[in-house]
């Protein structure tokens, strides 16, 4: 791996790891304001697991010589985790779930997924490992939520076109092609993304994969294809 | 009647994608709302081949007898540069995601758009539930031959009196089309790829039909109908008597017109709702991309019309299955609604005018 190679990776394990310590402190949170036990053991086991991700995505930095920087208050991150906050201030569980099992595990499961199938195989097996368990955490809120969903479904598809307008549009401004609001507080030299096609990614791809799994997840859910379809259409480009 | 397996929510289910990246881009920019601005060239290409199939827009389509039937239009989102053969597994994929969206939406029965039949080869039965899913070819076999009718009547002349050219003689809609006109017109004309179907079909046709090349045949054409799944316009006829009439109903459009083409030619196929249809978004002068209002091509018509019927079953399963008996049966379920031959036209417009004359 050349230096400009590793300098790409660098950056990617930023975001990955920034994003797992997110998921790490929202798992937490969720736990906090469950009440059943029985939940609150399963959000604490996903917040371990997701602290476990953030141990494999650093080891794996170290095995390719690279320094990472986990910043959960790097500006993108950040505004997506005071989202979350706000819902979990408010105890609002479904919007919790909403938020980092579908919205923000859909972005990892796709994203890491395209990157196990085009990186090096030392690199390709963590993403993959993780992509894999994610996706797990993806199907547990499918269940969950059309059990939410159908009990209440104007007030559920409310909030989830609400959390989409934040967390969404923070995430379609991540992987646009040039940085809309500026520096992500985690690249260590200028923009990554144009440099992903010299390790075999680009911006694009990333983008749809992790935009068709979020819709494709939501239609699991059962919200209506053609609305969920206006929302993706208005995100940020 | 079929389709038992899950509860009815809708009437029908419109099975398409976008002809062109004009088309997409102003699907994309009514989604997006007017308060945006469209989406740059570069990034509908990135992203609209990742949208999954999906309902885009709610129809109602509406009877002259005052019912109304509802249903979805749902869009496979294959990219249009993308219909080739060497996309086939993918795009045969999007066609089976889409009517698996039509089933889960609940559509009593789910109509194949042009491209999605022809990807099928016009078979239904590996859908998610055939019992439900229809080629829509029956409805477009007769607003061809109603086309072909009516061309006639204008110019005076009868089928009887004429010989008829069918270029993709032994498809579902092209045998639908030489099953009909056997036993009412001149003679037939039949030409296709595959030989051995070729002869099996003339074999099959209790009329006077030659087979050969379309060299050879057409010469001796009075009117010719275009019925060939080719992957981009390519046939030229430059050897038809100049006062052949050709009825392009192939998709893609199968003729390559040049500037001094002397027959007059119209596109087949299609039909008008003379009741009317609405869509949620309005998205009908983006997908009806005609000169008349509520025209849409026949295989759409048809999961209308079985919508309005409340026909859910799989009335065109495929290849070989459409039958004179079958096109009548059609023709007067659309009729009793108010659906007719969509007044004839080209990309220049009405064509009707210059044939009377």
């Amino acid at each position: 791996m050349n230096p400009a190679e590793q300098a790409v990776w660098a950056d990617v394990l930023s975001q990955a790891v920034t994003g797992e310590m997110i998921g790490a402190m929202n798992y937490e949170d969720l736990a906090s304001i469950l009440h059943e036990p029985e939940e609150k053991n399963e959000a604490l086991d996903h917040a371990e697991r997701e602290a476990a991700h953030t141990r494999m995505f650093l080891d794996l930095a170290r095995s390719i010589g690279v320094t990472v920087k986990g910043d959960p208050t790097a500006p993108y991150w950040s505004r997506i985790r005071n989202s979350f906050v706000h819902r979990a201030d408010a105890r609002d569980h479904t919007s919790c779930f909403l938020i980092q099992e579908v919205m923000l595990e859909s972005f990892a499961v796709a994203s890491y997924g395209r990157i196990a199938a085009t990186a090096p195989a030392s690199i390709a097996a963590t993403f993959g490992a993780i992509a894999a368990e994610e996706s797990q955490h993806v199907g547990h809120a499918v269940k969950l939520l059309r059990e939410v969903r159908g009990r209440d479904i104007e007030s559920f598809d409310l909030k989830t076109h609400a959390a989409h307008g934040e967390v969404m549009t923070t995430l379609a401004e991540m992987v646009a092609r040039n940085d809309p609001k500026g520096h992500c507080g985690l690249c260590h030299g200028s923009c990554v993304k144009e440099s992903l096609p010299s390790v075999g990614l680009c911006t694009d791809d990333l983008r749809g994969a992790a935009l068709r799994q979020y819709m494709q997840t939501l239609d699991a859910i059962g919200l209506p294809g053609d609305v969920t379809l206006q929302w993706v259409a208005r995100l940020p480009v | 009647m079929g389709g038992q397996a899950a509860r009815v929510m809708l009437d029908f289910a419109l099975i398409g994608h976008l002809e062109d990246w004009r088309a997409a881009a102003s699907v994309l920019s009514v989604l997006r709302g007017r308060d945006l601005p469209p989406l740059p060239d570069e990034e509908l290409r990135s992203i609209l081949p990742w949208i999954p199939p999906r309902t885009v827009c709610r129809v109602v389509v509406r009877s002259r007898t005052g019912a109304e039937a509802r249903g979805v239009y749902i869009d496979s989102f294959i990219p249009p540069d993308q219909l080739e053969s060497r996309f086939l597994r993918e795009n045969l994929a999007r066609v089976r995601d889409a009517a698996t969206c039509a089933m889960r939406e609940g559509a009593g029965v789910a109509t194949l758009g042009g491209f999605a039949s022809i990807l099928l080869e016009g078979r239904v039965e590996g859908l998610h539930d055939p019992t439900r899913s229809t080629t829509g070819n029956t409805m477009t076999v007769a607003l061809i031959v109603r086309g072909v009718e009516r061309a006639l009547a204008l110019t005076r002349r009868s089928l009887e009196a004429s010989s008829v050219l069918i270029i993709g003689a032994t498809g579902d809609v092209g045998s639908g089309c030489a099953r009909y006109l056997a036993p009412r017109a001149k003679q037939l004309l039949l030409c296709a790829r595959n030989q051995s179907r070729l002869t099996t079909l003339r074999d099959e046709l209790d009329a006077n039909a030659i087979i050969g090349t379309l060299d050879e045949l057409a010469p001796r054409a009075d009117i010719v109908i275009c019925a060939a799944s080719l992957p981009s316009p390519s046939l030229l006829l430059g050897t038809l008597p100049p006062h052949a009439i050709i009825c392009d109903a192939g998709y893609p459009k199968n003729m390559k017109w040049s500037a001094d083409a002397s027959s007059a030619h119209f596109f087949g196929g299609l039909g008008t709702v003379s009741a009317g249809f609405d869509m949620t978004p309005d998205l009908e002068g983006i997908l009806n991309r005609h000169p008349f209002r509520h025209v849409a091509h026949g295989c759409l018509l048809e999961g209308m019309t079985l919508g309005l019927e409340r026909r859910f079953e799989s009335f065109s399963k495929g290849r070989g299955g459409i039958t004179p008996g079958r096109v009548d049966e059609m023709w007067a379920m659309a009729q009793r609604h108010g659906i007719e031959l969509a007044p004839l036209h080209n990309a220049h417009g009405s064509i009707e005018e210059a044939l009377t004359a």
